[in-house]
């Protein structure tokens, strides 16, 4: 079996003033459909950078990189967002809902991008589902930090996605309402066959996961499950 | 905070602290940009008007001779030039008389105008004193006579040679090309001859029973010509003739007078436009401080605190954008002036101080109104906003918002136009447009939602970003709804200055066509008409009709004396105190239009049966008087009384050119009365009609107005010049509105297409998304702007041009269309560095603004 992803050598460096800085360097990552895989490590240590990268969101300076068999660097912005529509969802870390729109036209919006005529009841059937049924027509700023945080992954899961990334996607969350969303990744991880890339610290979640991997000085190591500490 | 920050002190410094940081973010730099454009325009109109009119003024002067002149057929005695002194007026005397002037055995009838050494006490004479033409501040000297160019032709003499006046020779010093008093123009027919006044009795000239007009002219600041307001009064019972400049403004003035109020008109506008930008800017200004203000409160700043600190950082803005502001006015009103310097007097008074100062309150008072009730936000916020975003003041409601604009706007409106029931009725007008639009705004945006829902849910292709776009637009209702209004009104605004530039233009150039009167001849005597006319027939000259005139005085309104009748304001009117040029017309007289009432029936002279005769009267003056239809006017006209009945009233225009009368009666009433004729006429160029006329008729008055027909002409097409300069200036500040609005609005938009690339939508449907977006946000804001230019186009001109309104059409296709453009354009020269960065990279920026 082909990989769904796949990065071989990948490097980020970004100059700020005089400096230069190799967030990654020589990377390597192979991730096969239906897997979920966990990435962990320090603050600052790239794990948004990484994720972008993967995504599709940000160019590497070196490396490979395949997305669904494509070559990601040689597609010009278009072609990296076209790869992605309808098949690739994303949970940032600091959600990046849109503060004019309801909870429920948040989540439609990756939906208006297709085709079909049953957004709204896709939409609404997804925000039930992470507990929001009662708070569609909510404004962001009037709905907590753990609340924002499931719309994020409401709308990242509503086009039913082949991949989904998901930046600390119970980072907010208490342990309870974290689980259920847990539980829903998974579910759509075997009802679907949606791969999962998820950047947590969350232990519960990490150990659910495939493979786990640390992220470290640039680059990433298998980790033993049972090395994740609870 | 530390304990310094508590102080006075260290809130100065804060609040210069963060203005510097300020500088960098684009809300600021607009509202840097909206107030010194809104001090700009306030002072560079105020500037510029200013010194036109107290410029003008002084041309009035010139052209009279002085600010004000004195006539009588008798010397005035020495008591009444005392008086006039001691109120500080520097005084000239000069006299006026036709006289014959010869030369061997050529007579020629000459215009003599004999001056003292005071002469000129306004301007300079052009004149040519045997070095070519110079501009000397004097008359000619003691025995010696300057004369004007063809008389020395006609004449045969040159400089240095003598021409006989009356008894005495007097060599000629100098040849005259132009005069500062224009009243040369509308002077006899006859060349001019100036002489010393010490000569005038060596000439023998005056003698009892000579027709001699002596006129003393004075000159001096406005108060001391009030001063002398009761002196003049008491003199013009006794029969002397009194020309005031401030009251009788040359022939220029309504042309002029509607030129100054648009110059107003666009000052207000581009002062509206800044208030808009002002607005929009605030609003984006406080979301960005209200992380700073919660902030601060933690840190245990007071609300007293934080509203000195922001009051502080803003004050700084004010002012350093008043300095910017009055620096580009003035130099804007260099600008205009540079364009009207041919037509203006060469001493131009200096800039005022007054602009200035009405530039800065200008400022505050847009900054106070159009920004206030948003910055009170600031000062609400909690401390614990830090921690939970959903506890954001509310957003200061938009009825309050516009509530205060609206007052400080009225207030600027009031204390420029000086009218308060215009500027009241514009207010109440602007705020019930402001409801109408706000309501029509919300149906079209729910419309746009409606409509947006049907185009289908197919992907790709334009049905696709048009419903993405709509519903971008339509979603973010309220923020939506502020755009639509700020630019509905920034477009109507834009309109209504092009609107009525448009239409003051036509009506200057309607006013003066190409065969435009340039003689008027006065005194025909009855039995000279036909020939007159004949001549006249037989020339090329194009002619109005010959008008008969009798003069009468009105010596009672309603059987009551005038004084009595009219309102206070009319009661040292003119044509109250002289007489009155009167005429009879069958028909209605060429270029009069009959406003209210009708004109007379067939027969209607034929039977005065009660002693009452029908007769038409001017509006202009119907209203000074407070008369109306069914009114009496009672006239003594040469010993006996004729009361005429007002049955319709005149509209006519004044700057025509053309013979014009207050009162028209019907024929037959007041042929028995001595008159003579009066008509106009124009010729080219080097026609030999006058030289006929005057040769045939010698009794007959020509009076050449070319001169002043052609300095109009010229004003008009300055004025005109310096209207599209001030046109161009508000159509800049309503870029800079827009700019100003859709730069405070970006970052929203920056972060909607970031995420719309994440889901995968490709870099040409988001931007026509945001196409769209713009466009429709454009159209409709046209359409809406349209609609409130139209409405108070309407108001303007029924209430202060004095124009007719009409509907513009072309503005309905234009605003809209346009609209969509140049919103669309801005738009997307905005969104063109968003579309080419990563998303990571337009999605990270937020973080920083
Ligand atoms: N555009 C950039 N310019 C400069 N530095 C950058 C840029 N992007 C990321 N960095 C730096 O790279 C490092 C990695 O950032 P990143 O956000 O990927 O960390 P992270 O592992 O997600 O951390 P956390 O767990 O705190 O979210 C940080 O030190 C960050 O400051
Ligand atoms: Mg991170």
């Amino acid at each position: 079996m082909s990989p769904i992803l796949h990065a071989r050598g990948l490097g980020k460096q970004v100059v700020s003033g005089e400096r230069r800085l190799d967030i990654l360097s020589n990377l390597d990552l192979e991730v096969f459909p239906g897997e979920s895989v966990a990435i962990l490590g320090s603050s600052g240590a790239g794990k948004s950078t990484l994720l972008g990268l993967l995504a599709g969101l940000d160019t590497p300076t070196r490396g490979e990189l395949t997305l669904f068999g494509q070559s990601l660097p040689s597609l010009d912005e278009d072609g990296r967002a076209g790869l992605r529509a309808g098949r690739v969802g994303f949970v940032f870390q600091n959600f990046q809902l849109l503060p004019t729109l309801t909870a429920l036209e948040n989540t439609l919006l990756p939906l208006e991008l297709l085709p079909g005529d049953d957004h709204q009841a896709k939409a609404r059937e997804w925000l039930t589902r992470v507990g929001l049924g009662e708070r569609m027509n909510h404004l962001p700023k009037q709905l907590s930090g753990g609340e924002q945080q499931r719309v994020a992954v409401a709308r990242a899961f509503v086009t039913r996605p082949e991949l989904v990334f998901a930046d600390e996607p119970t980072g907010n969350l208490d342990r309870g309402t974290g689980g259920k969303v847990i539980d829903l990744l998974f579910e759509l991880n075997r009802e679907a066959g949606t791969t999962l890339v998820l950047v947590t610290h969350d232990h519960h979640l990490a150990r659910r996961c495939d493979r786990c991997l640390g992220l470290d000085a640039g680059r990433l190591a298998a980790l033993d499950r049972d090395e994740v500490e609870a | 905070m530390s304990h310094g920050a508590r102080g006075g002190g260290g809130l100065l410094r804060l609040s210069l602290k963060g203005l510097r940081r300020d500088l960098r973010a684009s809300d600021v730099r607009a509202l840097f940009v909206a107030l010194a454009l809104a001090v700009a325009a306030s002072t560079m109109i105020g500037f510029f008007l200013d010194r036109l009119d107290r410029g003008l003024t002084r041309q009035a002067g010139q052209l009279v001779g002085g600010d004000i002149k004195l006539e009588q057929g008798k010397p005035f005695d020495s008591d009444l030039r005392r008086q006039l002194e001691e109120a500080g007026l520097t005084l000239a005397d000069q006299v006026d008389l036709v006289s014959m002037a010869s030369r061997d055995a050529s007579f020629q009838p000459a215009s003599l105008k004999v001056v003292d050494g005071a002469y000129p006490l306004y301007g300079k004479v052009r004149v040519d004193l045997g070095g070519g033409i110079e501009e000397v501040a004097h008359g000619p000297s003691p025995g010696s006579i300057w004369i004007a160019p063809r008389l020395a032709q006609l004449l045969d003499v040159g400089i240095g040679e003598s021409v006989q006046v009356g008894q005495s020779r007097f060599p000629v010093s100098g040849l005259i090309e132009r005069e500062p008093d224009q009243s040369a123009g509308f002077g006899s027919f006859n060349p001019r001859l100036m002489m010393h006044l010490d000569d005038l009795e060596a000439t023998g000239l005056v003698r009892p029973g000579s027709r001699v007009e002596y006129e003393l002219l004075a000159k001096g600041p406005p108060q001391a010509v009030a001063r002398v307001e009761d002196l003049l009064a008491r003199l013009e019972r006794q029969g002397v003739e009194i020309e005031d400049v401030r009251e009788d403004r040359p022939q220029l003035g309504n042309a002029l007078e509607r030129a100054e109020k648009y110059l107003s008109l666009a000052g207000l506008a581009a002062v509206l436009l800044a208030g808009v930008a002002v607005a929009m800017a605030t609003r984006r200004y406080v979301d960005r401080h209200l992380d700073t203000a919660a902030l601060l409160r933690c840190f245990g700043a007071s609300q007293r605190q934080l509203t000195q600190l922001f009051a502080l950082q803003l004050l700084w803005l004010a002012l350093s954008a008043s300095i910017i502001g009055a620096l580009l006015g003035l130099a804007g009103q260099a600008g205009l002036l540079a364009l009207l310097t041919r037509f203006l007097p060469l001493e131009l008074p200096p800039p005022g101080i007054l602009p200035l100062l009405l530039g800065i309150l200008t400022a505050l008072a847009v900054l106070v109104g159009f920004a206030g009730p948003t910055l009170l936000r600031l000062k609400q916020v909690s401390a614990l906003k830090v921690l939970r975003r959903e506890l954001d003041p509310l957003p200061a409601s938009a009825w309050l918002v516009v509530g205060v604009a609206s007052l400080v706007f009225g207030g600027l409106l009031w204390l420029y136009s000086g009218d308060f029931m215009l500027s009241l009725g514009l207010l109440l007008g602007g705020l019930a447009a402001l409801v109408v639009l706000w309501t029509l705004g919300w149906l079209l945006l729910g419309a746009v939602l409606r409509l947006a829902g049907r185009f289908g849910n197919g992907a790709g292709g334009a049905a696709q970003a048009l419903r993405l776009g709509a519903r971008q637009l339509a979603r973010r209702r309220q923020a939506s709804l502020g755009q639509l209004l700020a630019f509905a009104v920034t477009f109507a605004a834009m309109a209504i200055i092009t609107l009525v530039r448009g239409d003051l233009l036509t009506t200057w150039q309607a006013q003066l066509p190409e065969d435009t009167p340039n003689y008027f001849a006065i005194n025909i005597q009855p039995d000279e008409r036909d020939g007159f006319t004949d001549i006249l027939n037989a020339g090329d000259a194009s002619r109005s009709a010959l008008y008969p005139m009798v003069r009468g005085r009105i010596v009672a309104i309603n059987d009551q004396s005038p004084e009595d009748v009219v309102p206070p304001e009319s009661r040292g009117d003119n044509a109250l105190r002289r007489e009155l040029n009167l005429t009879w017309k069958e028909e209605v007289p060429t270029g009069n239009r009959v406003v209210k009432g009708s004109w007379f029936a067939s027969d209607a002279a034929a039977s005065p049966a009660d002693g009452t005769v029908p007769i038409s009267m001017e509006d202009g003056l119907a209203e000074r008087f407070g008369v109306d239809l069914g009114d009496t006017l009672t006239f003594s006209i040469g010993g006996a009384d004729i009361t005429g009945e007002i049955t319709s009233l005149r509209n006519l225009d004044w700057d025509s050119f053309r013979p014009n009368f207050y009162i028209v009666f019907p024929p037959e009433v007041l042929e028995r009365f001595g008159h003579s004729y009066i008509t106009a006429f124009h010729v080219e160029d080097g026609s030999d009609v006058p030289g006929k006329l005057v040769s045939a008729y010698p009794g007959v008055s020509l009076i050449n107005v070319e001169a002043i027909l052609g300095r109009v002409r010229e004003l008009l097409s300055q004025v005109t010049r310096a209207v599209e300069f001030v046109l161009a200036f508000v159509l800049l500040a309503g870029v800079s509105v827009l700019y100003a609005a859709l730069t405070a609005s970006h970052t929203l938009r920056t972060h909607e297409s970031g995420l719309l690339r994440v889901f995968g939508a490709g870099g040409r449907l988001i931007s026509r998304i945001q196409g769209v977006e713009f466009a429709l946000l454009g159209f409709t804001s046209g359409l809406m702007g349209a609609l409130l230019a139209e409405l108070a186009a309407a108001g303007v001109y029924i209430g202060w041009l004095d124009l007719a309104p009409r509907i513009h059409w072309p503005m309905w296709l234009v605003l809209p269309l346009g609209g969509a453009l140049l919103i669309g354009l801005i738009g997307h020269a905005l969104s063109r560095g968003v579309r080419r960065q990563t998303p990571m990279a337009s999605l990270g920026l937020l973080g920083e603004a």
